[in-house]
């Protein structure tokens, strides 16, 4: 947040400082005695410019090493061979301070490329940025520690600005940018060799109105293609507001050899908002408050681990926190609950391993996708971090979230098209090369930061995350603008999961007494191929709309473990594959809403009269429904099916896969039944359809047995668990709670479930041994007419 | 056509029985051990989660409405789920008709344990990670129910469906289920 600020902040100065550069070749408009003579305090000397200024190439040298940002140009950003239009009013006040009211029309800086000394053919693409300024900027004698230093006001309105990223002739930039920012009483001071930049207010509001995309070399910063001249696609439009303050620390000398930048901040966030816009549908981040702290941020140009030269930004630690009190989702303002996350970037070893917080920028994105395009060879290490999650006033906290790794990651906007042998997409493309990482949570927390840590993180299973995993990624997620209408984002995506160790069930790793093996169910050797192609992410009036066109996958499980995840013992390899067409899922803000459990009625009376439990689960929580059809196999990776090999040959490397026995599942399938549309080929769009509406809600535990526990507390078979503070564990066992000791009861995840579905098939099931081939042994399942209700609770055992 | 009612009350002092029901199953063979009682007493532990609720199967019906699938209150069609398996290549269909039901329990419990003691020494001996799955005391059932039949086909409105019914259960009632199903994997994986 430090960097947004003093970019905000440095708007105007910029605006100072273009006129001032070498570089500049300008009209000015000639000045005569009357207009020298004003500078005392009254009339002041207006200048007014066009201007176009070109840098073959602008470099920046760290011990002799260099970056290179080729192609600079300042001129007008609707023409490329036009100037700029500025006018520029200059006043001394009475009080000896300076003023600066400037006015900035159809301006564009930009860069065609930015490469590296050791690579001049790979750049990191091009930049640019348009807009209209009309600001004011006044200057006064004296800073925050000194009569040395300079305070400074600033007040500016951006209009018509685009900010894009193009490389190999594509671009994505955010079109439409208007912003008004207020800074007064920045503060600029020299402390000892450290100069010391304080923006006590930084406040605004902002509006993107769409994030376009272009796969036409031919567009530049245009809003409409220049060929058939209809609108680029947008992945949406961005609005909102801050209340920022800051301050930054810039000394100088980097990480590597002597010379570089240094930078410590801190940004607190007295408030903010942020207002993602679908086709007028929002998912908005509101009541945003936090802070965050940069400790010993490195700039170099130096090499990465591999010796690559790199613009290189390494850190020390990077702390803070953020509330977020509502996240509102859909077009009728509905809120999912609320999010509180602190976290803290520092170093950390795992498993041996020494992992740091760096970025290392290099040129050239993905070895296909052309010349430009932007390669971070990056390393993570996040040390420690609480998310919370409070719906209708319960809250459930994932706490020691850890998670570390290096690799590269490519960002590079490409187009549909195969190049040099691969296969690229309309978007903007992230790759993943030799990605190794992972992340594990040490468990939950029920009701408040300090309450005594829990089991239970395998609830998260149900959102499809491991409460653990180590990875190393390979692949593609490609971002394209527009969604299953109008705005949106297209996905199309291959990913490859090598070495995975994923945890089913996971014990904590910190149970307060220092790390400890992880213990828990665990999927490893674990080799997850995966593919997406067409899927649409849309904001619809109920909710998140997600929409897969073609999806299939293989899940192969090399032994699953219980115990520890490298030795534990193992039930064999089991092979899960995927083969899904026109599957969907829609996210929607509210939860159950009023539940009548272990009964039917619709309302308390009707309810408690059939045996059943009424509550009220409230306004807020998250629904989920989701669509799986099942296709048809259509080739051996093409599939819907289910293997479970044990007794395999021992190799040198462990057990070899497909040298055992073999239970398959084969061609796994739903259908319709009927063929309506009358093509020949029965209907396959029902699917199995699953609603799942989840909230965070008081749940009833009963003692399983008489006698003390494993804590010590004392209670009969049957007795209830009551949540009490005052007791030593947190906790007593109640025979018959009172209205008041119900309002206790713990904390868990209440699910109520619908799941239906016409059709659901196995072509055959067949053992398969690795002499004597398959044999079928069940010729056909079908299972029809088939609708689940279920009410759930879990609740994370202390 | 006959029609079991079942309504018992049955206690599994260990986990014998449950565990030879799985190791039948499964490829995987376990090793069983008896637990006392103070070990399967207990819902604290190191994790885990504690899981209660209720199932039914098919209470108001199916999505399926043709000539053979309807609505519950439609006496002349059936409204509860359909499993059919065929064991032979071109034979007839095995099948389980009319699924319907309700389950209930309080306190299933999922979580992973080391035993390295108790058992009257054995614990130590065995001394491995075991995947423990708490039993719930009472699994309720409301009016399950189910036809066991034979069939010609494997869709009901498949040309030249027959089918003939052999004997109906309806279950109702609770069935106590007590201690710990330790699963862990022994053998050549």
């Amino acid at each position: 947040m430090t960097s947004s600020s003093s970019f905000l902040a440095k708007g105007p100065l910029l605006a100072l400082l273009v006129p001032l550069s070498p570089l500049v070749q300008a009209d000015l408009q000639s000045l005569d005695d009357s207009d020298m003579a004003g500078i005392s305090g009254q009339s002041g000397i207006t200048m007014e410019l066009d201007l176009a200024a070109t840098a073959n190439s602008i470099s920046y040298f760290d011990d002799g090493s260099g970056i290179h940002l080729d192609g600079f140009r300042i001129g007008a950003a609707s023409d490329p061979n036009a100037r700029a239009h500025q006018i520029y009013k200059i006043d001394i006040l009475a009080d000896a301070s300076l003023n600066l009211d400037f006015l900035v029309q159809d301006r564009r800086i930009e860069f065609t490329d930015v490469h590296l000394d050791d690579n001049p053919s790979a750049s990191m693409g091009g930049v640019f940025f348009d807009h209209d300024l009309d600001g004011n900027l006044r200057l006064s004698p004296g800073g925050a520690l000194s009569s040395a230093g300079y305070t400074y006001d600033v007040n500016y309105q951006m209009t018509n600005g685009r900010l894009g990223y193009r490389t190999n002739g594509n671009e994505v930039f955010l079109d439409g940018i208007s912003m008004d920012v207020s800074a007064p009483g920045m503060t600029l001071d020299v402390d000892g060799s450290t100069l010391v930049l304080a923006s006590p207010s930084v406040t605004g509001s902002y509006r993107v109105d769409a994030i376009r995309y272009s796969n036409n070399p031919l567009n530049h910063g245009v809003s409409r293609d220049v060929t058939s001249g209809e609108l680029l696609p947008s992945y949406g439009s961005l609005s909102g507001d801050f209340d920022l303050s800051s301050e930054t620390r810039i000394t100088a000398g980097g990480r590597f050899g002597d010379e570089g930048i240094r930078i410590d901040g801190s940004t607190t966030i007295n408030s903010a908002n942020f207002i993602y816009s679908d086709d007028g549908n929002s998912i908005a981040l509101l009541g945003m408050t936090g802070a965050s702290t940069i400790n010993n941020l490195r700039l170099d140009v130096a090499p990465d681990w591999q010796g690559r030269q790199s613009l290189a930004l390494t850190v020390d630690s990077i702390s803070g926190n953020l509330d977020i009190q509502q996240v509102q989702l859909g077009g009728n303002g509905k809120n999912l609950g609320q999010i509180n996350l602190d976290y803290l970037f520092a170093d950390q070893t795992i498993n041996g391993q020494a992992y740091t917080n760096a970025v290392y920028l290099q040129g050239g994105g993905n070895a296909d996708a052309g010349n430009q395009g932007l390669r971070l060879a990056a390393q993570w290490s996040l040390a420690n971090a609480n998310v919370a999650y409070t719906e209708d006033g319960n809250r459930v906290v994932f706490s020691g979230l850890q998670s570390w790794g290096q690799g590269d990651l490519t960002v590079d906007v490409t187009r549909n098209e195969v190049r040099n042998g691969t296969q690229f997409y309309d978007g903007l493309r992230i790759g993943f090369e030799g990605v190794k990482g992972g992340y594990r949570i040490n468990g939950l927390r029920v009701g408040d930061d300090d309450a005594p840590l829990q089991g239970g993180t395998e609830l998260l299973l149900a959102l499809g995350v491991f409460p653990s995993y180590d990875f190393e990624i390979d692949g593609q997620i490609t971002l394209g603008a527009g969604g299953a209408s109008g705005e949106g984002l297209t996905i199309n995506s291959d990913i490859q999961i090598t070495n995975g160790r994923a945890a089913l069930v996971a014990a904590p790793y910190d149970e307060g007494s220092g790390e400890v093996s992880q213990k828990g169910l665990w999927a490893t050797e674990l080799n997850y191929d995966s593919h997406v192609r067409d899927m649409t992410v849309d904001v619809t009036d109920d909710g998140l709309a997600i929409i897969k066109g073609e999806a299939w996958g293989t899940m192969d499980i090399g032994n699953l473990r219980v115990g520890d995840k490298t030795d534990g013992g193992s039930f064999g390899r089991f092979v899960v594959q995927n083969y899904e067409k026109g599957s969907s899922m829609t996210i929607s803000p509210g939860g159950a809403g009023n539940v009548c459990v272990g009964g039917s009625g619709a309302d308390a009376s009707s309810c408690a009269a059939s045996g059943g439990m009424w509550e009220m689960r409230g306004d807020e929580g998250v629904t989920v429904g989701l669509k799986q059809v099942f296709a048809r196999a259509v080739s051996d990776t093409k599939r819907n099916a289910f293997i479970w090999e044990t007794h395999r040959h021992q190799g040198a490397d462990g057990p070899e896969n497909g040298t055992g026995t073999q239970l398959v599942l084969n061609d796994i399938y739903t259908s319709d039944g009927e063929d309506l549309d009358g093509d020949g080929v029965e209907d396959n769009t029902f699917g199995i359809q699953t609603d799942l509406s989840v909230d965070i809600y008081r749940t009833k535990v009963v003692k399983k047995g008489d006698g003390a526990d494993a804590n010590g507390v004392v209670g009969n078979r049957g007795d209830e668990k009551i949540m009490d503070d005052s007791t030593a564990a947190g906790y007593r066992y109640v025979a018959s709670p009172t209205e008041t000791e119900k309002a206790d009861r713990p904390l868990g995840f209440a699910v109520q479930a619908h799941s239906r579905f016409k059709e659901l098939s196995v072509n055959n099931i067949d053992l398969v041994h690795p002499t004597g081939g398959a044999a079928t042994a069940i010729y056909g399942v079908k299972l029809q007419n088939m609708d689940i209700k279920a009410n759930l609770t879990a609740t994370p055992i202390q | 056509m006959s029609k079991y009612r079942m309504n018992r009350q049955s206690r599994m002092a260990s986990l014998a029985l449950m565990g030879v029901l799985i190791s039948l199953v499964s490829p995987a063979r376990a090793d069983l051990n008896r637990l006392d009682d103070s070990t399967l007493s207990d819902i604290s532990g190191q994790g885990g989660i504690y899981l209660s609720g209720d199932i039914s199967i098919n209470e108001d019906g199916g999505p399926i409405q043709n000539t053979y699938f309807g609505s519950c209150s439609d006496a002349s069609k059936r409204c509860g789920a359909r499993l059919a398996y065929q064991l032979k290549e071109g034979g007839g269909w095995m099948v389980l008709d009319d699924i319907r039901g309700k389950f209930s329990f309080e306190g299933l419990t999922l979580r992973v344990r080391k035993i390295d003691s108790g058992f009257g020494g054995d614990g130590a001996l065995f001394n491995r990670d075991v995947l423990e799955i708490g039993l719930p005391n009472i699994v309720r059932y409301d009016s399950v129910t189910f036809k066991l039949a034979t069939s010609s086909t494997a869709r009901p409105t498949d040309p030249g469906f027959q089918q003939t019914d052999i004997f109906s259960v309806e279950m109702q009632g609770d069935v106590v289920l007590e201690g710990n199903l330790l699963v862990f994997p022994t053998g050549n994986p």
